[in-house]
């Protein structure tokens, strides 16, 4: 017991930044290590859904992802991470694909050695594509189709940003990727400026020592380009059934994240603090009962979006709550009280610290960062918080609302509102 | 196996046995007839085997196309009792192996699967 408090107050304070990003080989490395029994290492290439040579071959790299390489088979990858016990897997967002290990303190070696190989020789087999890959991209197109909230949140970017941004995260259905046109792309997005590498429970200079090992032989330069974002805004209604009715209610801006818009997220988001709760926020308790609102904002490097998701049962009841949530940013828009900044800027601190807790959120809240050469550390984004004044944050965000607004309707669109029913 | 044994690459090794053995092989090859009837030698690879009914998934679509013609085209043949014009005969070089890389991939993979099915896991 007595040994037991001893260490237990020597533990070192956890660390939640990346302390250092080395360049390895002309990578760039970064790697934390808070003693957490698992390591993981991820592969974060600029490599999303926006960086576009034809529609869908960021959705098709993704699956593609863990195939055979010219060291091991598809096969081999899975039965040997198996042995070692360790989890691979692949995302994608629309600027970043991660590829992540996770895995057992002692085995780094082996599951670099699997991330590398892949970035480096990765065979793209056309039998792979059509036995494994497509079907997959398939499933997943189809779910898709059976969530409403991603469709709306889908086809607002579509409005907000058209290009770039605005691609789909997923292949369009009966695409015409094939095998090659995802090798072209993985041969021009797997380049040295355009790969981070992010340890978490590692060591950095192992971390270092095994990238360089294997990453020196690909190329330095990125040939894939993305235009930069602007904003546009419009109008969409997607037929749909068998979910909830749903309608997105957004705004954009280009240009670089602004704290403004994580505090006014916060102030809106009706998720209660206390489980079972209804929350101080002004849409809680102004919506019908059996509907929900969701607060969507979502910086990227050169623009965000920011929006109010409704879903409800009936169309009527959505418009209820669409009106309520709209009257709520108005109002919220032309400014706030003293106090409920102080509490939105609370709110949005812990989100944004939270967020840096769990290891997806440390990865992809300071991943691209490392990537862009910015600084990785939550501290700056704290601090900007703090910094969030009255009339800043009136400024913006009445900015933001006169813009021209995004609107999906998905669902039964006989019965769900327009626009101007919402008094927008 | 659908692709069997063979001493193939232990005689194309040999520059003296190759140039003795080609000729009888292309006899033989000749003798056997079914170029006549504008097969292919991986045309007649036993696809009821599941190696094979997957090596033929993997070919490409104008593969395919062209292996469901020639099949077309000798089973006509075959119900006319004849074999075709001899400017339709399969020459020797077109007769490749189109399909056996395939199906030797796929027994691979087979081999592979096996491999790490039983393969016994020691802690070093």
């Amino acid at each position: 017991m007595l040994a037991a408090r001893a260490s237990s107050q020597t533990v070192q304070r956890v660390a939640r930044n990346f302390a250092t990003v080395v360049d390895s080989a002309g990578v760039k490395v970064a790697a934390v290590d808070n003693n957490q029994p698992t390591s993981s290492v991820t592969f974060l290439v600029k490599a999303g859904s926006r960086f576009k040579p034809k529609a869908g071959v960021a959705h098709g790299l993704k699956n593609f992802a863990f195939k055979s390489t010219d060291k091991r088979t598809a096969i081999g990858i899975v039965r040997e991470s198996e042995i070692y016990g360790g989890v691979l897997s692949a995302s994608l967002s629309q600027e970043h694909l991660a590829l992540t290990a996770e895995l057992l303190r002692g085995n780094e070696e082996y599951f670099v050695d699997v991330l590398t190989s892949f970035v480096t020789s990765g065979r793209y087999t056309r039998h792979e594509f059509s036995e494994y890959v497509a079907p997959v991209v398939e499933s997943e197109i189809e779910a898709t189709k059976f969530n409403p909230g991603f469709q709306a949140v889908e086809a607002a970017h579509a409005l907000a940003f058209h290009n770039g941004l605005g691609s789909s995260l997923m292949a369009p259905p009966h695409s015409s990727i094939t095998h090659d046109d995802i090798k072209s792309f993985a041969q021009s997005a797997f380049t040295k400026d355009n790969i981070a590498v992010l340890g978490t429970g590692i060591d950095q200079a192992t971390l270092s020592r095994l990238v360089e090992k294997s990453l020196s032989k690909i190329s330095t330069a990125s040939q894939l380009s993305s235009s930069a974002s602007s904003y546009f805004g419009g109008e969409t209604r997607l037929q749909a059934h068998g979910g909830p009715q749903t309608v997105f209610i957004g705004f954009g801006s280009a240009g670089a994240p602004s704290p403004e818009l994580a505090a006014l997220s916060a102030y809106l988001s009706p998720a209660p603090s206390v489980k079972w709760s209804q929350g101080t926020s002004p849409i809680a308790t102004a919506i019908p009962e059996g509907t929900t609102v969701e607060v969507v904002h979502l910086p990227y490097s050169d623009a965000s979006l920011f929006g109010l998701l409704v879903q409800g049962p009936t169309g009527a009841t959505v418009k209820e709550a669409g009106i309520a949530a709209v009257q709520a940013l108005k109002t919220a828009a032309s400014g706030l009280k003293a106090e409920d900044l102080k509490k939105a800027v609370a709110k949005a601190k812990f989100a944004a610290a939270s967020a840096v807790d769990s290891r997806e959120g440390l990865v992809s809240v300071l991943g691209s960062k490392v990537l862009t050469g910015g600084e990785s550390s939550l501290d700056s984004a704290l601090a900007s918080l703090d910094k969030v004044s009255e009339s800043g944050f009136t400024k913006t965000t009445s900015a933001l609302v006169k813009a021209k607004p995004v609107f999906v309707a998905v669902g039964d669109v006989a019965t769900l509102p327009y626009i101007n029913d919402l008094g927008l | 196996m659908p692709l069997g044994p063979t001493l193939a690459p232990k005689v194309l090794a040999s520059k003296t046995l190759t140039s003795w053995i080609t000729p009888v092989a292309n006899w033989y090859a000749n003798l056997a007839g079914y170029r006549k009837y504008g097969l292919t030698y991986d045309d007649l690879l036993i696809e009821e085997y599941e190696d094979v009914q997957r090596a033929i998934k993997r070919l490409t679509p104008r593969q395919q196309y062209d292996r469901a013609y020639r099949f077309k085209r000798a089973s006509h043949a075959s119900v006319l009792h004849a074999p075709l014009a001899k400017e339709q005969w399969i020459t020797p070089e077109q007769d490749v192996r189109y399909l056996a890389p395939h199906v030797r991939e796929v027994e691979k993979e087979d081999a592979e699967r096996a491999m790490w099915d039983t393969a016994s896991v020691s802690r070093k």
